[in-house]
């Protein structure tokens, strides 16, 4: 990610999706957020990955937010992107 | 008690589990009917904070009515 502006990236993990159709509202729900830019999510390794602007989340309200829709999720790390 | 009947568009048991956990947390008596895409919540809370818990989820939720 060659984006300025203090982005910063984070991985989640998120345990309880099952099929496609959980891995699509979580995209469209926390993609829909406000200063979140990107969201990846895979069902295989049980993640997400979010690119988000740090004045307007933190990892762990990303991990709220998903824990909010019924998914149980911690970050595992978090890093700004340069 | 009144039991609330709910039809929210679940595909999986991924997304009735979510369903579960986020009832859980507001603490009421429900049943979930998967095959049928219905959720029904037995409590005295009003339907639209029940509504409102059930959108969290991100899926697609109509209320129908109390049975």
């Amino acid at each position: 990610m060659a984006q300025s502006g203090g982005l910063c990236s984070v991985t989640l993990t998120v345990e309880g999706m099952t099929c496609g159709s959980c891995v699509q509202t979580i995209e469209q729900q926390i993609g829909g957020l406000s200063g979140v830019i990107h969201i990846e999510v895979s069902l295989e390794q049980k993640n997400a990955t979010v690119i988000f602007d740090p004045a307007s989340h933190s990892p762990e309200s990303l991990a709220d937010a998903i824990e909010d829709m019924g998914f149980e999720s911690d970050v595992t790390n978090a890093s700004p992107t340069t | 008690m009144a039991t609330h009947e709910f039809f929210v568009d679940m595909t999986c048991e991924g997304c009735s589990g979510a369903v579960t956990r986020v009832l859980k947390k507001i603490d009421v008596k429900f049943d979930i009917d998967l095959p049928n895409k219905k959720v029904f919540i037995e409590s005295d809370k009003d339907s639209d904070v029940l509504l409102e818990t059930l959108k969290k989820t991100g899926k697609t939720v109509t209320y129908i009515g109390t049975k």
